[in-house]
């Protein structure tokens, strides 16, 4: 079982709290405002009553639990990391524990997360897996933008629509899908197609934009807004079993008209070419996972390079532009 | 004479039938005179498609000279999301 920082607190006299960390971990990050029993050599005390192990992240401790069936003792998510964060902003990041245990991440990159904001242009293919995951990964908040409706035929791809959807406004089903996912994220629905009149005042305040969009005609305004604003812009397209993805006009760096240069002509929409349903799931995270590097600042990422990714073979190449 | 190798995305891929073509050219062709090479191969199939050339992973202007053992790229705009 685990329990979550906030809870612990909340509950704090049901418990004894054992920690089975070294000394180096526990005289470094000691956990102030619990009294805890040191565990010797990771053994755990026998002791009557409600137990709590405390590990550096919260992932040993489970291990522990399930490895000696230790069914009436928690785990506490996040480990001595979230506790300390709670103690400190009686902010419970513990739900984060699995990412912020990644060294590039940590809690200093998930407190950017959560301060970040994403636009993204599109509620389809790209747009609902894009939006999925940055809403899990804990981004703070989201801008949706597309003015179309759902269709039966969007469902094999569109995972935030179901049958219930069909009819509803894009940007107002994913919203329910997403709310339902992490409540902590701000959404804000924009039942419009990005146009040149106020396009620039709905990303204009956001970190990064994600071009989720069909057409080329957008792809080209989101680019000129994303040069004007200096706000980088991470582009997905699809192509059948293909998709491509790149990281554009970061400080200076190439934009999707160096990519494609005016006036471009024969890319197929879905709807024409057609598109495996998993393909834009693939390439739309790949875009979250480049937004998520923007935000925190990890490199190296897709800033002046394009990828592409062909599912039926799984081979990937990288363009330097 | 120069051997280069094609690598074919999306609806260059589908043009062919092919994720890779091997072709064997005049010394001193550029990647322009191979698009023109590789349109004509296509039979019209790309004939409104536009294209842009990588060579060996690289984005370059359009008048390259290839050498032995290039590896060509020709990206068409996708435009699906």
């Amino acid at each position: 079982m685990i329990i979550t920082p906030k809870e612990l607190y909340a509950r704090i006299s049901e418990f004894t709290v054992i920690d089975v960390r070294p000394e180096i971990q526990r005289s470094e990050f000691p956990m102030d405002g619990v009294d805890t029993i040191i565990s010797k050599n990771g053994s755990i005390p026998n002791i009557e009553g409600l137990k709590v192990l405390v590990c550096q992240f919260g992932i040993v401790t489970e291990g522990m639990i399930i490895e000696n069936e230790l069914y009436d003792t928690y785990s506490l998510l996040g480990g001595a990391q979230a506790w300390i964060e709670f103690q400190s902003k009686k902010e419970d990041l513990s739900r984060w524990s699995r990412q912020t245990v990644l060294p590039e991440i940590g809690l200093d990159g998930q407190k950017k997360l959560m301060d970040g904001m994403v636009a993204i242009v599109g509620m389809g293919g790209l747009g609902c897996p894009a939006a999925q995951s940055l809403v899990t990964a804990g981004i703070g908040e989201l801008v949706l933008i597309d003015g179309d409706d759902v269709e039966l035929s969007n469902l094999h791809r569109q995972m935030l629509h179901g049958e219930d959807d069909i009819g509803k406004k894009k940007v107002v089903s994913a919203k329910e899908s997403l709310s339902k996912i992490n409540a902590l994220t701000s959404i804000e629905s924009i039942d419009v197609y990005l146009d040149e009149q106020y396009g620039l005042d709905l990303i204009q305040n956001c970190d990064v934009v994600i071009d989720a969009t069909d057409n080329i005609e957008t792809r080209q305004l989101i680019d000129r807004f994303s040069k004007e604003s200096n706000i980088p812009m991470v582009y997905g397209g699809l192509y059948r079993w293909e998709g491509q993805v790149a990281v554009l006009n970061v400080n200076g760096s190439p934009g999707y008209r160096e990519l494609f240069p005016e006036p471009p002509s024969g890319g197929d929409t879905c709807a024409d070419a057609g598109v495996l349903g998993m393909l834009p799931n693939i390439i739309g995270n790949i875009q979250a996972l480049e937004a998520v590097k923007l935000i925190i600042g990890i490199e190296p990422n897709l800033v002046g390079k394009l990828l592409m990714y062909d599912g039926m073979n799984h081979s990937t190449q990288i363009i330097k532009l | 004479m120069i051997k280069v190798t094609i690598k074919c995305f999306s609806q260059v891929k589908y043009a062919f039938g092919k994720d890779e073509l091997n072709l064997e050219l005049e010394t001193g062709t550029s990647t322009l005179e191979l698009e023109n090479i590789i349109r004509e191969k296509a039979k019209g199939k790309l004939d409104t498609v536009s294209l842009r050339i990588a060579l060996n992973q690289k984005y370059i202007p359009i008048q390259t000279e290839l050498k032995d053992g290039d590896e060509v790229a020709f990206i068409p705009p996708v435009q699906g999301g």
